[in-house]
């Protein structure tokens, strides 16, 4: 195995495609922290405006927010029925984030692909310029994967929830309204399994891209292909990441609902808790995307009258052995 | 590529989720120490100087058959009522209420009135009875024997108005008081499609209202009459009920009182329900019925539910493991044999939520969590109307609050006490009860109108929602955490007791406060309920400083002292806080300090004047203020303004909101990202 080297520009670092077995999230946690670093500050954006608007109401109670945070939540839906007025510019903000993490928040997650995927020639982890300048040219071709793939589950989720409809309300004389709507339910979650599918393969043109510096179209046929060569492996070797990311969540909350409205040790306790879920769904997602960046290489191999910018691992015998190097 | 199993990973996920919905706790265990403020069980109150009535006084008893077609969506039914002139006055005329016209047209009472209160009240299908005969026995000149059908001179309506559910029957001679006369009746009487409490869809049918039925006659000969209006209820008087209910076999019946009679003729089920002092008759026929059913302390309770719904039965049957002994402790036993759940289809949503004698309609679907505890919450609610408009049958139309109110308290104090501060909602760490909803909702609309009024006179849905209802609620929970629950279980226990078998008005409700609470409270309480009555306590002025000897220039003994300005040398400091009350309501409050070290110190206000100041003199500094820390007084209308920090103190800022907003924004990120 080797890698092969790629002169980007004069102004920043080359970059060496690693092969596919080097391509491992966990040899890049510096890219982990990154992303972990990019949700934060999106986070903020709306943390701070909210918090803001709970001091202006409860900041100089001598327990500050704590009441918030009482059993029975007296406290807390006065403050949601009296606070309406502020809550409004804070779902603004909110809707802006959101928006922004939908779009500009490909140029970080092509940052991590790029930081998966590639090495300096020394074997070491792309300094930022490097990542930035491959990230910032993957963003068109991204955005436009991004877009078909949207639309494309927008419209299955249509069809989804509309079968399901139409089988509750068919089904509800015959077989009862809950069993009905129980069978409902069942033709929308096999629509939603399509609709993993359609993000599965999304992922997989999002590899293709980066990888291969390819353009959206040829990303998606990328994608595409290199799903429909494993498509069982490859649905599972996202799904079972995916399931897995729940249980942070869930053992987060059960912190939360122990610690209530504790203030302190305990806040802070729960602030690290808190962190360490987000770090740890950030470090699942990494480890799909490593493997979505091995399974678009033989697709690639596959496809090889596909243009691409970046020459084959194959090619270049003199480039060092990343395994040796591990 | 072979991955690792991930099954591990799965399992410990599956069953985290499992733990995060709460189970509500076993019914037996309670009543349970909450340890939350003004929600504790209390004590016992014991009321064996009240007497229980055993028997209503019977004034209007009907003897009715009643034929379903379920494809036509048609009751033929007949038979006779035997009514008593109970009042001090003779009567030449009746009044009766066909209900179910409201439903005929556009112009009844009901569909003209703008007023959205419960949804669905577009019509699916028109709804109607029509009276084919009322003859009342001993009126004829042909003898003694025979009957005169007096419904050709009915006055169905009148003149301007086409609104039949109030009819006017001239008897054609005086009913002395206390004299009794029997007539027969014949109606066949058309559901509408489901609509406010009644009706049908598909093969369901919820058979209420169905019958013309005569109306409440006070005891000083006055007519308790009424068109049925969108947001009133009912009114009549207390009387047996015997009622041969006769549907196509494979229907699974459920009606007011128990079953006497039953068997199956010529391809008919029939079954015969007979129920005493009770003052209405509710049936309901499906061939998709389910049915759990189990004896709570002597009451035969069945649930009728459809297919799918177990779970949602079993909470209801579990609701009502706690409710019953629970009511009948605060408010006296619950009289009859049984008492029939009845859980609608979606589809007939809108004939849940209902009460009638012994049998209530519920709500809620196959797919609520556990910790969402709304179907928890309508099955005690309607259960609690057995007590508030069943056994103490206020005049619903007149006056909404005496059962939709007391019996919303009652449900709130109830669940409250079984579930704890998580009433309404307690899933992943999030707690919010049903008091807390109330005082909410209630807040916002104390202004607009008066609670203690009649259901009609209401100039919104959403005002006779929030007034009648959580606003009552929130002002009895509100005298409950002030004066403590002995005493307002005493109070409302003593009046539903009292009022058992009876029709109260207002004045028998305060009469019971007055005479356990005092005279004041009773007219805090008829203050809060006729006029409006609000409270808002407020700190409206806090001060603190290092105490020191007062400077300035002072004769003293002949000679003329400058004293300057010099901080005490034990460091203590003094202050003062300003509490103000606004409103028409006074309630005792307590005022909470908090110093510099960490400790609080309580002060109590009884409430009396406009405002209070309150010195303060300590070792340490002040740091601030919280007035009503424990939120006795749920009814304050501003709760922003209880708290204050003093001048140079910081106050406690927001510290958990920016963490929790961080991380849900986070994960949130995380959704939409790439």
């Amino acid at each position: 195995m080797s890698v092969v080297a790629e002169r980007a520009s004069s102004a920043v670092e080359e970059l060496v495609l690693l092969t596919n077995d080097a391509m491992r999230a966990r040899r890049r946690p510096g890219a982990v922290v990154a992303l972990w670093a990019w949700e934060t500050a999106m986070a903020v954006l709306v943390a701070w405006p909210a918090s803001a608007l709970v001091r202006s109401a409860y900041g100089e109670h001598p327990r500050g927010d704590a009441p918030l945070f009482n059993p029975g939540g007296f406290e807390l839906t006065d403050f949601l029925a009296n606070a309406a007025h502020g809550i409004a510019p804070v779902t603004g903000v909110l809707l802006v984030v959101v928006l922004l993490s939908a779009v500009i928040g490909l140029v970080p997650l092509a940052g991590m692909l790029v930081s998966i995927a590639f090495s300096t020639r020394l074997l070491r982890a792309p300094g930022p310029r490097a990542v930035a300048a491959r990230a910032l040219r993957a963003f068109r071709p991204l955005a436009l994967a991004l877009v078909l793939a949207t639309v494309l589950q927008a419209v299955l989720w249509g069809i989804a929830f509309g079968l399901g409809s139409l089988t509750a309300s068919g089904l509800s004389e015959r077989a009862g309204e809950a069993r009905a709507q129980q069978l409902g339910f069942l033709v929308t979650i096999l629509f939603a399994l399509l609709v993993a599918a359609v993000g599965v393969v999304h992922d997989l043109a999002r590899a293709a891209i980066v990888r291969f510096r390819v353009r959206g179209i040829q990303g998606i046929r990328l994608g595409l292909n290199a799903f429909r060569r494993a498509p069982a492996t490859t649905f599972w070797s996202w799904a079972w990441r995916a399931l897995a990311a729940c249980l942070p969540v869930v053992m987060g909350a059960l912190v939360a609902d122990k610690i209530g409205g504790r203030g302190g040790l305990a806040l802070f306790a729960l602030l690290a808790i808190h962190q360490l879920v987000i770090a740890a769904r950030i470090a699942l997602r990494a480890s799909w995307l490593a493997r979505a960046l091995r399974a678009v290489d033989h697709a690639h191999r596959v496809y090889r009258a596909i243009p691409s910018r970046d020459a084959s691992p194959a090619s270049d015998p003199s480039a060092p052995s990343p395994i040796s190097a591990a | 590529m072979r991955t690792r199993s991930p099954l591990p990973l799965l399992f410990a996920l599956a069953s985290a989720v499992l733990v995060v919905a709460h189970d509500p706790p076993d019914a037996s265990a309670t009543p349970q120490a909450l340890g939350l403020p003004g929600l504790s069980a209390g004590t016992p109150v014991r009321f064996d100087d009240i007497p229980l009535a055993d028997h209503a006084e019977e004034v209007a008893s009907y003897t009715l058959s009643a034929k379903l077609d379920p494809s036509a969506h048609t009751v033929h039914g007949e038979g006779t009522i035997r009514w008593r002139n109970a009042s001090s006055v003779p009567v030449s005329e009746l009044w009766l209420h066909l209900y179910l016209n409201a439903f005929k047209n556009e112009k009844s009472s009901f569909l003209r009135e703008p007023l959205p209160f419960r949804t669905g009240e577009t019509m699916k299908d028109w709804g109607f009875i029509d009276v084919r005969r009322l003859a009342l026995h001993g009126a004829s000149v042909d003898g003694p024997g025979a009957a005169v059908d007096l419904w050709p001179g009915a006055e169905l309506h009148r003149e301007g108005d086409e609104d039949e559910t109030d009819v006017r029957v001239p008897l054609g001679r005086d009913v002395a008081p206390n004299e009794s006369i029997t007539l027969d009746v014949a109606f066949d009487s058309k559901l509408p499609g489901v609509v406010a409490r009644t009706g049908y869809a598909g093969t369901f049918h919820m058979v209420a209202q169905w019958f013309p039925k005569i109306a409440r006659l006070e005891s000083d000969g006055r007519w308790a009459h009424f068109p049925f209006h969108k947001m009133a209820e009912f009114y009549a008087d207390f009387g047996t009920y015997d009622v041969t209910v006769d549907v196509p076999d494979g229907y699974v019946i459920g009606a007011t009182g128990p079953m006497t009679e039953s068997r199956v003729v010529g391809g008919r089920r029939i079954e015969r329900h007979q129920q005493s002092d009770v003052h209405d008759f509710a049936f309901t026929a499906w061939d998709k019925y389910q049915s759990l059913t189990e004896t709570i302390e002597g009451v035969a309770v069945k649930v009728l539910y459809p297919p799918g719904y177990t779970k949602v039965a079993q909470r209801e049957l579990a609701a009502m493991r706690f409710g019953i002994p629970h009511f009948g402790a605060r408010y006296g036993r619950y009289p009859y044999a049984v008492l029939t759940l009845v859980h609608p289809p979606q589809t007939a949503g809108e004939a849940g939520g209902m009460e009638y004698p012994t049998l209530i309609t519920t709500g809620g679907h196959w797919y609520d969590p556990k910790g969402l505890r709304a179907i928890e919450h309508v099955t005690l609610h309607e259960f609690g109307h057995q007590y508030f408009y069943g056994l103490v049958a206020s005049d619903e139309v007149t006056w909404p609050f005496l059962d939709e109110g007391l019996n919303e308290y009652a449900t709130e104090q109830a669940i409250a006490q079984w579930l704890g501060a998580g009433s309404f909602l307690d899933i992943s760490g999030a707690s919010v009860s049903f008091n807390a909803g109330s005082a909410t909702i209630s807040d916002r609309a104390v202004h607009n109108e008066r609670v203690a009024q009649p259901a009609y006179a209401f100039e919104s849905g959403s005002d006779y929602g929030a007034l009648v209802y959580a606003r009552t609620a929130s002002i009895v929970e509100t005298l409950r955490r002030v004066y403590g629950d002995a005493q307002v279980s005493l109070a409302l226990g003593r009046y539903a007791r009292r009022q058992r078998f009876k029709h109260p008005s207002p004045d028998d409700l305060f009469a019971a406060f007055e005479e356990v609470l005092g005279a004041s409270v009773a007219k805090t309480l008829r203050t809060a309920l006729f006029d409006k009555g609000w409270v808002d306590y407020a700190v409206t002025g806090i001060f603190d400083e290092r105490a020191s000897e007062r400077a300035g220039v002072y004769d003293r003994a002949g000679k003329r002292d400058t004293v300057a300005e010099k901080p005490s040398a034990d460091g203590r400091h003094e202050g003062w806080v300003l509490v103000t009350r606004r409103g028409t309501l006074t309630f005792p409050v307590d005022i909470e300090l908090t110093f510099a070290d960490g400790s609080t110190e309580r002060r109590r206000w009884e409430g009396d004047g406009e405002s209070t100041r309150i010195r303060i003199e300590h070792r340490v500094a002040l740091r601030g203020v919280v007035i009503d820390p424990d939120h006795n007084v749920l009814i304050d209308q501003n709760l922003l303004n209880n708290h204050a920090t003093a001048p140079g103190q910081s106050g406690g800022g927001a510290p958990r909101t920016l963490e929790r907003a961080l991380y849900w924004t986070q994960l949130l990120v995380q959704q939409v990202a790439p």
